[in-house]
C-alpha cells in the first residue's frame, strides 16, 4: 500500500496554537538597523507596500463564544467591497449559518468589519464575500498565464502572524487533475488560504488553496475566481438556503461532468493473474500497484488501485467528489479451498478508506448483496449507498465484488464514488462491474 | 400430654437432633451427667429438668441456669412451664421444641414420576469423553481452517488448551453450586454439558456461514446468530440447573424461558427501538466459501442494479429522518 498523500487544507483552525514568543526583555539591544533597501530583490517591498491594503484576514466567528473559530485570507476584487477567498475558509458559514458568521480584519488592525457571503464555487474551492463599505484599491483579475518558472509572490496571513509575502515559482497546471489547480513552488502555510498569488507586476495568477509541505503549494487558477466574480456581481441577495442550493447545484453539475467523462471512455482492461479488471479509467486517476513478497505466507495478494487523489471540500469533516477503486488478486498453490476461502473472506471484509463525513452530513450505509452473473463469471457483489442529508439527490456509493469461479484464486474489488446521483452511481458501478472478466 | 414425648433441637425451621424422652425426670444441659446434652456454650452444665407430675402433666423447670430459660411464644423468662405439644423453649442460642408421639404429620407428597429411575445421558462417562473429543476436534479444525497464513503451532495449541480450560473451570463452578444445593458435585455431568455448550458456540458461526453462503442470504444473519446463541444458553442452563435445584422440569423450563427471553430482548433492545448509531460500516455478509458450496443460481446484472433502487429508497427514508 502506498501512503495516500492528502493536501492539507489551509484554513487555520485552533488545532495547534503556536507558542506566543515572549516579548523582548528590556535591556536587549534594539534589532539591527534595517537592511538597506538596495540589497532586497528589486520591487518586492514596493509591491508589498502597494498592495498590502488589498489583502485582509478572514475570521470565522462562532456566535455562542463570540470569538473566532478559524482564520483565512481574502483579497479585494471590486470597488464595491467584493473579496475573493476560499470556500473552505468560509464553509462553516455556508453549512451552519445559524452558528457562524464571518468578518474581515483590514490593514491597520482597526475593528474587524462584518462581511456578507455573496456566492460560492464549491468545486473550485472559491467564495466571494463583500464588506458593507466600498474600498479604495483592489486587484484586477486578469487572466494571463505566466511562463513556467516565473517568479510569483503569495500573500496571506500565515498562522495569524500578520500579512506576509512569500516568494516562489510558477510551475503550471497540475497534469491530469480532476479539479484544476496550479502548482506553486513556495511556502504556503495555514492561514494563507484565500490569499492571492501575484506576478511581480501585481497581477493575480491564482488563489492560495492547499499545500503538500516542502514548498509544494497549490493555487486555484484565477479564471475561476473571475467567473465567480462575474456571477456574484449580477447576483441578487443570497440567503443561507440559496447558498446551500447553489452548492448542491454545483455538486450535481460536477458529478454529471465526471460521469460523462467516465462513461464517454471505454473502461481499459488491466490483467491481474487470469482475470481482467478495470484499469486506469480516466486520465485524472492515479494508479498504483504492488505485490507484497513474503516467502513465509502460502498465498500472494496483488493490489491494484486507482484514485483521483483529490476531493471536494464541503465542510471540515465532509468531503465529496471522489472516484477510487481497488482490486486485490489473491491466489494460492498451497492452501486448500476452505483455507483459501478464509483468506478471501478476510479480503472481502476489508472496506476501502471511507470518504470523510459525519452524522449531520450523511446517513448510514444500506447494502444489498447477491450472486451476480457478469458475462458468465459468477461474482458475489454488494452495492451500498448512503444519502447526503443537506444535499438531497446526492449519494456516496460503494460497490464490492468478489469473483467466485475458482476455489483457490479470485479478484476482490471495490469501487468508491462519493457525491453522485443514484442513477449515475449505478451506471458507473455497472460499467465498472462489466469490466471484470476471466480469461481462461 | 402423652407418655412419650420428643425433644427436638431446632436450627431455623429444621430439626437438627431429635431425642425420645421415656423416663422422667430428664436432665438437660451441657454437662455429661445429663440425659440430653446440648453443645451450646451459653447453656449451663445443668440447665433444666423435665419432670412428670402425679396428674401426668409434664413440667419443665429451670434448675438455676446462668443465662435462664425462655418461652418463645410469647417471649418470657420462665422458672417453670407446663409442656403442651409444639411448645418451644429457648436456652442459650438453642431452641428446643417438644412434641408428643401423636403429633400429626403432613400428607405424603405424591412423586411426579412413579417410574424406575433411568440413567441420564450426561451422567454416563462415555458421553463425557465423546463431548470433550468433539469439542477439541471442532476447535482444532476451526483453528486450522481459519488460519490462512503459515501453520502456527502455538495457535493450534491454544485452540486445544483454551476450550479444555474453559470446560473444566465452568464445570467447577456449577459443581460447587450442586454441592451446596444438593450435597453432590456431579462434576462429570457438568463438564459434559459445558463441553456440549462450547461445541455449540464453536459450530454456530460456521454453520450460519454455510447456510448464508449456500443460499445466498443477503443480510448478515445477525438475528439467526442471536436466536441460536439464546437457545444454546437456555439448553445449557436447563441441564446445569437440573443438577443444582430440585425443581420440576416444567417449572425449570418456564423460569429459563423467561430468563432467556428477557436477556435476549434486553441485549437487542437498542436495535428494536431503532437507535442506530452513526457508522461508516458497510453491512453485508462478508463470509465467502469455495464456489462449490453455492446452491442458488446467479442473477443477471440488470436485476442486481434494478434492485439497487430499493437501497436508494432505504437511504432516502433515513435521510428524511431528523
Amino acid at each position: 500500500m502506498f501512503a495516500f498523500i492528502l493536501a492539507a487544507v489551509l484554513t487555520q483552525s485552533p488545532v495547534a496554537p503556536a507558542e506566543p514568543s515572549p516579548p523582548p526583555a528590556p535591556g536587549t539591544p534594539k534589532a539591527a538597523p534595517a537592511v538597506p533597501l538596495s540589497t532586497l530583490p528589486p520591487a518586492t517591498h514596493e509591491l508589498f507596500q502597494r498592495i498590502e491594503g488589498q489583502v485582509a484576514q478572514v475570521r470565522i466567528i462562532e456566535r455562542r463564544s463570540g470569538t473566532r473559530s478559524s482564520i483565512g485570507s481574502a483579497f479585494f476584487v471590486s470597488a464595491a467591497g467584493h473579496a475573493v477567498t476560499n470556500y473552505h475558509v468560509i464553509s462553516d458559514v455556508v453549512i451552519h449559518p445559524e452558528d457562524y458568521t464571518a468578518e474581515l480584519v483590514l490593514k491597520g488592525g482597526a475593528e474587524p468589519v462584518p462581511v456578507r457571503l455573496v456566492d460560492v464555487d464549491v468545486v473550485h474551492d472559491l467564495a466571494i464575500i463583500q464588506t458593507a463599505t466600498p474600498v479604495q484599491s483592489f486587484f484586477d483579475l486578469d487572466d494571463r498565464e505566466p511562463p513556467q518558472g516565473a517568479r510569483l509572490f503569495a500573500m496571506g496571513n500565515p498562522r495569524d502572524l500578520g500579512t506576509t509575502i512569500v516568494e516562489g515559482t510558477y510551475n503550471g497546471f497540475i497534469h491530469d487533475a480532476l479539479y484544476e489547480r496550479l502548482h506553486f513552488s513556495g511556502a504556503i502555510n495555514p492561514g494563507m488560504s484565500g490569499g492571492p498569488t501575484l506576478t511581480g507586476e501585481g497581477l493575480v495568477v491564482g488563489v492560495n488553496v492547499a499545500t503538500m509541505g516542502n514548498q509544494v503549494g497549490f493555487l486555484v487558477p484565477v479564471k475561476h475566481a473571475r467567473a465567480l466574480l462575474v456571477r456574484a456581481l449580477e447576483a441578487k441577495d443570497s440567503g443561507a438556503q440559496a447558498l446551500l442550493a447553489t452548492v448542491r447545484a454545483q455538486l450535481l453539475d460536477n458529478q454529471q461532468r465526471v460521469t460523462e467523462r467516465l462513461l464517454g471512455a471505454p473502461v481499459p482492461q488491466q490483467t491481474l493473474g487470469s482475470y481482467r479488471v478495470p484499469g486506469r479509467w480516466g486520465t485524472f486517476l492515479k494508479c498504483w500497484g504492488d505485490t507484497p513478497h513474503d516467502p513465509e505466507v502460502p498465498y500472494t495478494v496483488t493490489n491494484y488501485q486507482c484514485s483521483s487523489e483529490e476531493d471536494i471540500f464541503v465542510s471540515s469533516r465532509h468531503r465529496t467528489g471522489v472516484v477510487a477503486f481497488l482490486h486485490q488478486h489473491a491466489t494460492s498453490q498451497k492452501l486448500g479451498a476452505l483455507r483459501f476461502s478464509a483468506l478471501y473472506s478476510a479480503l472481502f471484509s476489508q472496506d476501502p478508506d471511507a470518504v470523510e463525513a459525519t452524522r449531520q452530513d450523511v446517513t448510514n450505509y444500506r447494502c444489498q448483496s447477491e450472486f451476480v452473473d457478469v458475462a458468465g463469471l459468477p461474482v458475489r457483489a454488494a452495492l451500498c449507498m448512503r444519502a447526503y442529508r443537506k444535499f438531497p439527490g446526492l449519494y456516496d456509493l460503494v460497490l464490492r465484488a468478489a469473483t467466485l469461479n475458482a476455489s483457490t484464486s479470485g479478484v476482490d474489488t471495490s469501487l468508491t464514488l462519493a457525491g453522485f446521483t443514484a442513477d449515475n452511481g449505478r451506471k458507473l458501478a455497472r460499467r465498472y462491474l462489466e469490466g471484470l472478466s476471466w480469461t481462461k | 400430654m402423652d407418655e412419650v414425648i420428643f425433644l427436638e433441637v431446632l436450627e431455623g425451621d429444621s430439626v437438627q437432633a431429635r431425642h425420645r424422652l421415656e423416663r422422667f425426670p430428664v436432665n438437660v444441659g451441657r454437662g455429661y451427667g445429663n440425659d440430653v446434652i446440648l453443645d451450646d456454650p451459653k447453656v449451663s452444665a445443668e440447665h433444666l429438668r423435665i419432670e412428670r407430675r402425679e396428674d401426668g402433666t409434664l413440667v419443665l423447670r429451670d434448675v438455676g441456669s446462668q443465662n435462664g430459660t425462655y418461652r418463645v411464644e410469647p417471649w418470657a423468662q420462665l422458672a417453670e412451664l407446663e409442656l403442651v405439644t409444639d411448645t418451644r423453649v429457648s436456652v442459650g442460642d438453642t431452641v428446643l421444641r417438644f412434641r408428643a408421639r401423636g403429633h400429626p404429620v403432613e400428607k405424603t407428597v405424591v412423586a411426579a414420576a412413579p417410574t424406575a429411575p433411568r440413567p441420564r445421558v450426561f451422567e454416563q462417562p462415555r458421553y463425557f469423553s465423546l463431548a470433550l473429543q468433539a469439542l477439541l476436534g471442532a476447535s482444532l479444525l476451526e483453528g486450522y481452517l481459519a488460519n490462512y497464513g503459515r501453520t502456527d503451532w502455538g495457535e493450534l495449541t491454544v485452540a486445544l488448551v483454551v476450550p479444555l480450560g474453559i470446560t473444566f473451570l465452568w464445570a467447577g463452578g456449577w459443581s460447587v453450586a450442586s454441592r451446596i444445593a444438593r450435597r453432590q458435585f456431579h462434576y462429570r455431568t457438568h463438564a459434559t454439558v459445558a463441553a456440549l455448550v462450547l461445541l455449540g458456540s464453536v459450530v454456530i458461526q460456521p454453520l450460519l456461514t454455510l447456510v448464508g453462503f449456500s443460499l445466498g442470504v443477503s443480510g448478515n444473519l445477525a438475528w439467526a446468530h442471536h436466536v441460536a446463541f439464546l437457545s444454546l444458553m437456555a439448553w445449557g442452563l436447563y441441564w446445569h440447573l437440573r443438577y443444582v435445584t430440585r425443581w420440576e422440569p416444567g417449572r425449570l423450563i418456564r423460569v429459563i424461558a423467561v430468563v432467556t427471553l428477557s436477556f435476549g430482548a434486553l441485549s437487542r433492545a437498542d436495535e428494536w427501538l431503532g437507535n442506530e448509531s452513526f457508522s461508516t460500516e458497510l453491512g453485508f455478509r462478508r463470509s465467502l466459501l469455495p464456489p462449490a458450496f453455492r446452491l442458488v443460481g446467479t442473477e443477471p446484472m440488470d436485476d442486481f442494479f434494478s434492485d439497487a433502487v430499493k437501497v436508494q429508497e432505504q437511504v432516502d427514508a433515513l435521510a428524511r429522518d431528523p
